[in-house]
C-alpha cells in the first residue's frame, strides 16, 4: 500500500469515526446501488436511481505531482492557522476558512488585513480536493494554484510570494516539518503552497443525515424531507446546477442577481456573453443556515433565496439558459427547506496545531 | 469536341477541392452531459468539426490553438450543433467556458499533408 494510498484510507477513517462519535453508522460502499427499487419509505417515493447519484466517493483525489501523505497535512495544516502568512502577522487562512464556521467566516463579505470588504462572500474549502476549478471566478485550477492568490491578495494576507516563503524560512522550527513533508526540497513557494494544498485536501464533510438516508437508513431523514429531495431534484430545479455529492456541477452560472461584478467574465473573451456575470455554483454541504448566502452574500435567508429562484432572476443575455423561473406551493418551499437542511454533516474532528 | 486549355484548367480547378489537394473532412464529435466523445482520427487544418450538444445542458465550448488563439463556438443548448473550421496546426485543446471540467486535447495537423488522403 503506497503512503498516500494509506493516507486517504486514513482520512476516511477519521470522517467516519466523527461521524460514529456523533451515532452516525457508517455508510455503505459506492456501487451497491439497486437501481429501480423503491425507496422502503411508506409515504414518499424516490427512485434509487435518483439517490445513487448523491453516492460519497470512496476516496480523496491528489494529484499526481503532491500525493497527498500525512507529513504534508501535518505541515499544511500549522501553515493554515499560522498568521504569520500575512502582512500584519494578524490573518491567517484560518481566520477567513474558520472550522466554527464550517470553514467559511458566516460574513457577508471576508475582510482580511486592511479591514476592506472583500468583493465576494468567503466560500468553504470543505471538499476542495474534488473541485476543477476554484475561486468564485474559477481563475486558479488547482488548490496549489489557489493557495498563492489570498496570501499575495492587498486586502486578504497582503504579501508578495517571496515575502511569505521568507517568513517561514525565519521561524526555526518549520524546517523539521519540511523536511519530513518534503525531504530535500526545502522551504520554498512549491512546498509551502502544496503542503497547504494537501491540508486542504483532507477537509471533507462529514457524514449528514441525507447521506445516511441515501445508504438506506430511511428513518434518517424526515418525510417532509424526502419530500424536500424530490422538489430539489424536480419543481425546484436546484439539482440542475447543484448536482453530484458535492451539490454542484463545478461549472459557472449567471444566476441573475443584480452586480456589477463580471465574475468568471472577467477571465472569457466579451463575445462568451454567457461567462458575463458567472460565478461558480457553491457547495451545499456544510452550507452556513444563518447565511448569508450568494457569491455577494447578498441574501440573509433560505426563504430569500427561494424567492429569488422562483423569480428566475434579472433577465439580460448572459443569464444561465439553467435559470428558469419557478413556482413552489408553501408545502414545497417547507419541504425544500426540510431537505437542506439534513445537508449538515458532523463537524470534523482537526485539533489545532501549536505554531513552530 | 475539342477544349481550349482554359477551359480545361477551369474543370479541373472544380473537380479539385478547396485546399491542399484534397477535400476538407468533416468530423462530428457528440458532448455527453459532461463529457466529450474522444477525438478520434486525424484532423487537420481546413477540416470542420461539429459539436453535437446531446445532453440535457447548455455548453459554450471553446478551441485553443498551439499558438494561443482561440476560436469559441457560442452557447449551445442542448439539441443544437455548432461547428468550426480549424485553423492552426498543432496541439489543441477543447474546453467548456460553463464546464471547466470538459476538456479534451488533441493534435490537428498541417492540411498540406492531406495530399495522400
Amino acid at each position: 500500500m503506497t503512503e498516500s494510498r494509506f493516507f486517504i484510507l486514513l482520512a476516511f477513517a477519521i470522517v467516519l469515526t466523527v461521524g460514529t462519535a456523533a451515532g452516525v453508522a457508517p455508510r455503505s460502499p459506492v456501487g451497491s446501488s439497486i437501481v429501480g427499487s423503491v425507496s422502503a419509505s411508506p409515504g414518499v417515493y424516490v427512485p434509487e436511481e435518483l439517490k445513487v447519484k448523491y453516492r460519497r466517493p470512496d476516496e480523496i483525489p491528489a494529484p499526481p505531482s503532491n500525493p497527498l501523505t500525512p507529513e504534508k497535512v501535518e505541515l499544511g495544516k500549522t501553515l493554515f492557522f499560522d498568521p504569520r502568512l500575512s502582512r500584519t502577522g494578524s490573518v491567517s487562512c484560518a481566520s477567513c476558512h474558520h472550522p466554527g464556521f464550517d470553514w467559511s467566516d458566516g460574513l457577508k463579505r471576508g475582510v482580511g488585513v486592511t479591514g476592506v470588504p472583500l468583493p465576494r462572500r468567503t466560500p468553504t474549502v470543505l471538499n476542495a480536493a474534488w473541485l476543477s476549478a476554484l475561486m468564485w471566478d474559477g481563475r486558479a485550477a488547482s488548490l496549489e494554484q489557489q493557495a498563492v492568490l489570498p496570501i499575495t491578495a492587498e486586502h486578504e494576507m497582503g504579501l508578495e510570494l517571496d515575502e511569505a516563503v521568507a517568513n517561514v524560512q525565519a521561524i526555526k522550527g518549520y524546517a523539521p516539518l519540511f523536511e519530513a513533508a518534503y525531504p530535500g526540497e526545502g522551504i520554498r513557494a512549491e512546498t509551502m503552497l502544496g503542503a497547504l494544498a494537501s491540508f486542504q485536501r483532507t477537509l471533507v464533510s462529514g457524514e449528514a443525515p441525507f447521506d445516511r438516508w441515501i445508504n438506506g437508513d430511511e428513518a434518517a431523514i424526515s418525510e417532509a424531507a424526502k419530500r424536500g429531495f424530490l422538489v430539489f431534484n424536480e419543481a425546484g430545479r436546484c439539482s440542475k446546477c447543484h448536482s453530484s455529492w458535492r451539490f454542484t456541477d463545478d461549472s459557472f452560472h449567471d444566476i441573475g442577481l443584480e452586480s456589477e461584478d463580471l465574475g468568471r467574465g472577467e477571465f472569457a473573451p466579451p463575445s462568451v456573453v454567457i461567462m458575463q456575470h458567472a460565478f461558480k455554483t457553491p457547495t451545499l454541504r456544510d452550507f452556513r443556515l444563518s447565511g448569508p448566502y450568494m457569491h455577494d452574500g447578498s441574501m440573509a435567508s433560505l426563504d430569500e433565496v427561494i424567492d429569488h429562484y422562483e423569480d428566475g432572476g434579472k433577465k439580460r443575455p448572459s443569464l444561465s439558459p439553467e435559470m428558469q423561473a419557478v413556482t413552489l406551493s408553501a408545502q414545497e418551499r417547507a419541504d425544500l427547506i426540510a431537505y437542506l437542511k439534513t445537508l449538515q454533516g458532523a463537524p470534523l474532528d482537526v485539533p489545532m496545531p501549536r505554531l513552530p | 469536341m475539342r477544349l481550349t486549355t482554359a477551359a480545361m484548367m477551369a474543370m479541373m480547378a472544380m473537380a479539385l477541392p478547396l485546399s491542399g489537394g484534397a477535400s476538407a473532412a468533416e468530423h462530428t464529435v457528440v458532448l455527453h452531459h459532461m463529457e466529450l466523445d474522444k477525438i478520434e482520427g486525424e484532423m487537420r487544418v481546413g477540416d470542420v468539426v461539429a459539436f453535437d450538444n446531446r445532453s440535457d445542458m447548455a455548453h459554450n465550448l471553446y478551441l485553443t490553438y498551439s499558438d494561443g488563439t482561440v476560436d469559441n463556438l457560442d452557447t449551445q443548448v442542448p439539441g443544437v450543433t455548432r461547428s468550426l473550421t480549424l485553423r492552426v496546426a498543432g496541439p489543441a485543446v477543447i474546453r467548456c467556458w460553463i464546464h471547466p471540467i470538459i476538456k479534451s486535447e488533441f493534435v490537428i495537423l498541417d492540411g498540406k499533408e492531406d495530399a495522400g488522403r
